[in-house]
């Protein structure tokens, strides 16, 4: 930015959201140069926090006046660049748009701001037996609007769906600023299914400012078992044995031995170091049929050469072995100074393939990857293990994921299940997609957002029939 | 021999082609661009009263051809099909691995996939299956200028690129033709049962209330005023208790856990002090299920409307629709706000005009709508047919430019005259 629009810009922007709202030291910066995907960062110019929609549309008026390029930001937590500021420009972090606007159990919905914490909403539910489905692992953090951007999914969507499959509409503040509100509390309103193309769209169509939300019952009960496994192709035969068997698990999640090694030595779950696979395998719902169920799956287990089917004896176990989960990432701090996490998906029947493909590639890079996943749907992450210091192993770990990706697409699969494109995968989408399909997307992207001003650079690669702003601001971290 | 024209509202007679293939397909799209013709997709026509008359001349596209199965991994519970399939053959191939799509979708014989995912059809098992837009991972599409696009993908988790799939469903054919379609599955349930509960007017809010607050977790839960008994009775032979309101409490799961809901429900309503009740269990329950997904549409009538209102409105609305001129057989999906009424009494359009107001007024205060679903094609220009305008209409018009600049596909039919 030239240097006195920018003074003019800041201070316009000051007198929306006041002093305490708005960020502009380099240090104060710092913590919004990146999200979860860390190899590439680059600092925003000016971080603004608002409080109110209206403040949104006043902030985002601004930004068009000045013709800066702005962009929508959660917690932070994405993993693929989502709300990497490219270019600079302003980021609008929506965490003080926090307040839970309305519940109705009777009509299974509630109203949130979209800095709503996903787990705080879930809390807030548990009186009255209900939750929000979507349990991204780092649900203690993201927010819903962030969730909404991505369309995350979670170990639950297996019987549960993604966010999309949550969300009944969306306030929505369009790149001019203006407000619109998709879909609400009543479902199937008349016209296209606007909120449901918002939803993963990863803040390239605007910025959602609210959301109404199906909440769904808690289970009444869970049955929740751990299948330890000599070999991971026992694992994931079990895993298709028991879908195949008619039963949807609420969860099915896969922990190989590297993972396994990390996340015993922060939990001391007991998680035996010598197998070469666990299966987190759990069944909810209503009392009455969870002992048939759980049953069937152990009896499937233990025909796929289970070495032992344990069950979770009380709630505590339970939700240790969640965190256990839900945690790994955590863990792996424990094997190596960084590491670099895919979302690669393939059809369940796939697995054994992806994961031997995932082995020898590694192997190939002398890259060692450890392996905890929602194997229910097929969507693995490969957690690639390295010291970022090391400009040769980062150089082998980047090649290495690519090759992992493009396995999954020989596969049959995606290259991201629930941590979308970001900046990250930008490069996959031609191998995803043909420039026919990559046009329709832009095209569709010009109705919300035709001057591309919202969260520029993003998703779509530069080349091709759209003319995409330079990737001039992206700097790597290394 | 098929017939080679067809009848949309007052556009007659429409010549129709009908494409072998996909680039067929194309080919005719082009074609119609260079000469401004617009295209009417047609699947089973069991739907094609929906929508406002089309405002252009154009010809019909007869997509029945396209019904060919591409790929059904069984053991991925994924299935990718062309889009003319009728959904009685896709269900019927679904029940030979033990799966299906849990979908209810009227005159199944005729319905095709594309026509039903472009009106986005739903039944009384929405309640505990969702819709559509929870079962399409992946589309191809013919576009307005005649390319096969796709988007989404064929596993069961994907968000790579914008999901074009939620954009299609419901979208009346208005943004492009479907050709193939990939769809998540669901195992058959191992069982079923229908418990009916009879309820005067007075009681039908603290009924739904109680069963709302139910241990239960039941698959579906339509209501049916005396008017929708009598009507069943007489044309299927079923046998419903002809109260003033029925409520149906459908199960689905494994054999435990129906039976084990079926005892629960029946002493939670019995302790509330509601009586009258009767229980269908497995494949006595099949026949009411089908009297529920083909009601609304069965036999064409004279007006159709559908209302969305908040479920906890529900009671209220159908109370109200009752007491109205045109003694409607109402049914409602009482768990998402559904209220479906039906009629062949002969109401002026004045008083059409006027019910639909009173309707719209009350469905409106909780952010609901109504639309009309069929009614005679001289009020389609005089009634709301799309219901009350919202807030969105232009953003959903400007998606509308974009992807059909010039208007090509089912111009004019829907909501605000896309």
């Amino acid at each position: 930015m030239v240097n006195q629009s920018a003074a003019n810009l800041v201070d316009r922007l000051r007198t929306i959201v006041g002093r305490d709202a708005l960020l502009t030291s380099p240090s104060d910066l710092l913590v919004y140069e990146c999200d979860g995907y860390t190899i590439e960062k680059n600092k925003p110019d000016v971080v603004v926090l608002p409080t109110s929609t209206d403040q949104v549309v006043q902030i985002v008026k601004v930004c068009n006046e000045c013709a800066v390029p702005f962009l929508p930001r959660g917690a932070g937590t994405s993993l693929a660049g989502g709300c990497l500021p490219v270019g600079g420009g302003v980021m609008i972090a929506l965490t003080r748009m926090k307040r839970i606007v309305e519940v109705s159990t009777r009509d299974r919905y509630a109203v949130v701001e979209a800095g709503v914490v996903n787990l705080w909403l879930s809390n807030h539910l548990k009186a009255q037996g209900f939750h929000y489905a979507p349990d991204p692992s780092s649900q203690g953090a993201c927010t819903i609007g962030g969730n909404v951007a991505t369309n995350s999914g979670g170990p639950h969507t297996l019987k549960y769906g993604v966010t999309v499959n949550h969300i009944l509409g969306l306030e929505f503040v369009l790149p001019d600023g203006r407000v619109v509100q998709t879909g609400g509390p009543c479902q199937d309103n008349p016209g296209y299914d606007l909120t449901g193309v918002i939803v993963g769209s990863e803040g390239t169509f605007g910025i959602a400012t609210k959301a109404w939300v199906r909440i769904t019952r808690n289970p009444e009960a869970y049955r929740t078992l751990l299948g330890v496994f000599e070999t991971v192709d026992d694992a994931t035969n079990t895993i298709s044995d028991i879908i195949g068997a008619g039963i949807i698990p609420g969860a099915l999640e896969m922990l190989d031995q590297l993972i396994l090694q990390a996340v015993e030595a922060a939990f001391h779950f007991g998680f035996p170091l010598d197998a070469g696979a666990v299966l987190i395998m759990e069944v909810d719902g209503l009392e009455a049929g969870l002992d048939a169920d759980a049953e069937r799956i152990t009896a499937i287990a233990r025909r796929n050469k289970a070495r032992e089917v344990r069950h979770a004896a009380s709630d505590a176990e339970r939700l240790l072995l969640w965190k256990c989960r839900k945690q790994a990432f955590g863990a792996v701090g424990r094997l190596a100074p960084s590491y670099c996490t895919q979302d690669g998906v393939v059809p369940r029947t796939k697995l054994p393939h992806i994961l031997r493909e995932i082995q020898r590639i590694g192997a190939q890079h002398q890259i060692r990857i450890a392996n905890v996943f929602h194997a229910g749907d097929g969507n693995i992450h490969p957690i690639l293990l390295f010291d970022e210091r090391d400009p040769d192993q980062v150089q082998r770990v980047l090649r290495a994921s690519h090759q992992i990706l493009e396995a999954c697409i020989r596969a049959g699969g995606s290259v991201t299940g629930e941590h979308g494109i970001g900046v990250e995968k930008i490069d996959f989408m031609p191998q995803l997609f043909t420039p026919e399909d990559l046009n329709m997307m832009v095209r569709l992207r010009s109705a919300f957002n035709p001057e591309n001003r919202c969260s520029p650079a993003k998703m779509f690669p530069t080349a091709g029939a759209c003319i995409e702003p330079s990737k001039a601001g992206r700097r790597a971290a290394l | 021999m098929e017939p080679t024209v067809c009848q949309i509202d007052d556009l007659f007679p429409a010549p129709v082609i009908r494409p072998e293939s996909v680039s067929e397909l194309s080919e005719q799209i082009r074609s119609a661009l260079a000469s401004s013709q617009a295209v009417y997709p047609l699947g089973g026509q069991t739907m094609l009263d929906v929508g406002l008359p089309p405002t252009r001349p154009g010809m019909g596209l007869d997509l029945r051809s396209l019904d060919q199965v591409i790929d059904y991994p069984a053991r991925d519970m994924t299935i990718t099909v062309q889009a003319g399939i009728p959904l009685a053959n896709l269900q019927q191939l679904l029940a030979t691995e033990n799966q299906r799509l849990p979908i209810d979708v009227p005159l199944p014989d005729r319905a095709t996939l594309g026509g039903t995912l472009a009106v986005n059809m739903s039944g009384p098992r929405r309640y505990g299956f969702g819709t559509l837009r929870d079962y399409v991972l992946g589309i191809r599409a013919v576009n307005d200028q005649g390319q096969e696009i796709k988007a989404g993908g064929r596993v069961v988790k994907n968000v790579a690129g914008y999901d074009l799939c939620k954009l299609y469903i419901g979208s009346l054919g208005t943004l492009g033709i479907l050709t193939q379609v990939t769809l998540k599955l669901k195992p058959r349930s191992e069982e079923q049962a229908v418990v009916l509960v009879s309820c005067g007017p007075a009681r039908l809010e603290s009924l739904l209330e109680e069963v709302h607050r139910s241990r239960t977790r039941p698959m579906c839960l339509d209501l049916l005023n005396r008017a929708a008994l009598l009507y069943i009775n007489q044309q299927q032979g079923l046998r419903l208790p002809e109260a003033p309101w029925l409520l149906v409490i459908g199960f689905e799961d494994n054999r435990p856990t129906v039976e084990w809901q079926v005892q629960q429900i029946l002493q939670e309503l019995c302790a509330a002090g509601i009586a009258a009740i009767e229980t269908r269990t497995a494949l006595a329950a099949e026949p009411l299920w089908q009297v529920l997904t083909e009601l609304p549409y069965h036999r064409p009538a004279r007006l159709t409307f559908k209302a969305n209102v908040l479920p906890r409105t529900v009671a209220a609305f159908c109370l109200q629709a009752e007491e109205l001129p045109g003694q409607f057989l109402l049914q409602a999906h009482s768990g998402d706000g559904i209220v479906l009424g039906r009629t062949d009494k002969d109401l002026t359009l004045e008083q059409t005009q006027t019910l639909l107001n009173n309707l719209q007024g009350s469905a409106w205060t909780g952010q609901g709508n109504v639309i009309l679903l069929r009614c005679p094609t001289e009020w389609k220009r005089k009634l709301p047919v799309w219901g009350a305008g919202r807030g969105d209409g232009w953003l959903m018009r400007a998606v509308k430019e974009k992807l059909d600049p010039r208007g090509l596909f089912n111009p004019g039919r829907f909501v605000d005259g896309l």
